[in-house]
């Protein structure tokens, strides 16, 4: 059978001191990829369980989520990739608050002298 | 609170390559992925670029950044912008991925599926094997697709169309509508608009990849006859298919837009839609003066763009030029900064009926919904678009 080309021709950017970290957050979202696929394979079969019992592999293969499931599922995956990238959503927190001052501040200003 | 319309499915015409219910789900994981980027972590960019970049910038010059080159070697540093952009180009390379899969999986039988002898086809397709690929698209993979726009891996190929038209979908978060065609319907009703009197009858699409954008002139002026050209023959193949899936009437031609085999002044309206940026200086000089030979006394040039930089602040010229290193768009900054005015007058155009600005887009509505915003990433999300032309 006939391969498709897999990487796209060109230099590949980097975005960290170290070209790893950059690699390592492709495997992270490459995961939360596949979480989110058996996610949706496991909604279908509990959508298809709750209809019928006696469900077959190919009832899943079949099943194309109504406009109304693919809304419940685009809102598991924010609230999901919410989750897994609740590292970023806290920088923008601390900025868009204003809670930006050093800790080093807070200890100095119990610690007092005397 | 969410500042993003809802998810738009992709209608499921019959061209397009089926998917397996995982397959699926995985495309639709890249979206949503993309589309959080765009809503929880794109603005965060601007926050720490006000409150850390532009200050520590400000101290060391005594002076505000004055152009997107100084923006980018502060913002480069800042790691925010470093974790976002790891995450957007992660996004595009998934994208990619997620869209080959299921051409890969059924490579053979979906290219014979889309080469069928049609009984009675509505349009054409006229393949040149001869024809030479620019090397502006054969430098580097164009916005990270494998093999670009053109690379065949199969006997009469098709799957760079396969992958693409499921791509620019979930690129666009489908805010290009269910057929991806917001960018031609645009432009066919702001003509409409705009010149009620001018009735096209016969249109020239140039780039027109996998005919999304080319579709909605079949339907806005069903008198027309219409052509559209691209260097790809994997594009035309799909295009072709697609087009003849949906009963329309197109002519698709293996040809590169610097130099057609048309004959002079034989189109009222001629158009492109995201093209210009994906070709070079001497390229662009050569279509527009191509676009000046074929279009009648009267007629009409429009080619649909993001905007350009001028006038626009450093920093979203610097957000809006993410794409030029990061995403293979090699040409993105220096035709986001061309003099279009002199560049149609050297065509032979009139500067007297030159043509810039931004119209709305026809599929998006609720404009108010939308993330109103150009940005790396989320090219679609402004609600309008740029149009550059001219009337000759």
């Amino acid at each position: 059978m006939a391969k498709l080309q897999r990487k796209a021709k060109g230099e590949r950017p980097t975005f960290f001191q170290d070209p790893n970290v950059d690699k390592v957050i492709a495997m992270v979202m490459g995961l939360a990829g596949e979480v989110a696929v058996m996610h949706d394979r496991l909604d279908t079969l509990e959508r298809l369980v709750e209809k019928s019992a006696g469900i077959k592999r190919g009832d899943i293969e079949k099943y194309r989520p109504s406009a109304k499931v693919s809304a419940e599922r685009a809102a598991w995956r924010e609230q999901f990739l919410s989750e897994v990238l609740r590292i970023v959503e806290i920088e923008q927190e601390a900025l868009a608050s204003g809670d930006t001052q050093d800790y080093a501040q807070a200890v100095a200003l119990v610690e007092t002298k005397g | 609170m969410s500042n993003v319309t809802p998810l738009t499915s992709q209608a499921q015409h019959s061209a397009l390559p089926p998917t397996t219910h995982d397959e699926f789900a995985r495309q639709e994981f890249v979206r949503s992925y993309k589309q959080y980027l765009v809503k929880n972590v794109h603005g965060t960019n601007h926050l720490a670029y006000e409150q850390r970049v532009k200050p520590k910038i400000e101290r060391e010059k005594k002076r505000p950044p004055k152009d997107r080159f100084e923006v980018r070697d502060a913002m480069v540093q800042d790691p925010h912008y470093q974790m976002f952009s790891a995450l957007l180009r992660t996004s595009q390379e998934m994208m990619w991925s997620a869209c080959q899969i299921p051409v890969q999986r059924e490579l053979e039988t979906l290219n014979k599926k889309i080469n069928k002898k049609r009984a009675k086809p509505h349009g054409s397709l006229r393949l040149n094997p001869t024809l030479e690929i620019p090397r502006y698209h054969t430098s580097v993979d164009i916005h990270c697709q494998p093999g670009g726009y053109h690379s065949e891996f199969d006997v009469n190929d098709a799957s760079a169309g396969m992958v693409y038209d499921r791509a620019v979908h979930i690129y666009a978060m489908g805010q290009m509508g269910p057929y991806n065609n917001d960018i031609g319907a645009s432009i066919a009703l702001w003509v409409k608009e705009n010149y009620p009197a001018f009735k096209p009858l016969r249109i020239l699409d140039l780039g027109c990849s996998v005919g999304h954008s080319t579709v909605p002139y079949v339907d806005a002026f069903p008198k027309a006859e219409i052509h559209a050209v691209d260097v790809a023959a994997p594009m035309l193949r799909y295009a072709h298919a697609r087009a003849e899936e949906l009963g329309k009437k197109i002519h698709f031609s293996q040809q590169n837009a610097e130099a057609m085999d048309f004959e002079d002044e034989s189109f009222d309206l001629i158009v492109s839609h995201i093209l210009l940026h994906e070709t070079s200086d001497k390229a662009i000089r050569n279509i527009i003066k191509e676009c000046n030979r074929l279009l009648k006394k009267g007629g009409l040039m429009v080619h649909a763009e993001t905007p350009q930089y001028k006038g626009m602040d450093p920093f979203d010229a610097f957000m809006l030029d993410w794409d030029t290193r990061n995403n293979n768009e090699p040409f993105w900054a220096r035709s986001h900064e061309i003099d279009l005015k002199k560049l149609s007058k050297q065509a032979g155009f009139s500067p007297a009926k030159h043509i810039e600005t931004l119209i709305p887009s026809a599929f998006q509505i609720a404009e108010a919904k939308r993330s109103l915003t150009f940005q790396g990433g989320d090219f679609g999300g402004g609600g309008f678009w740029f149009i550059y032309g001219s009337e000759k």
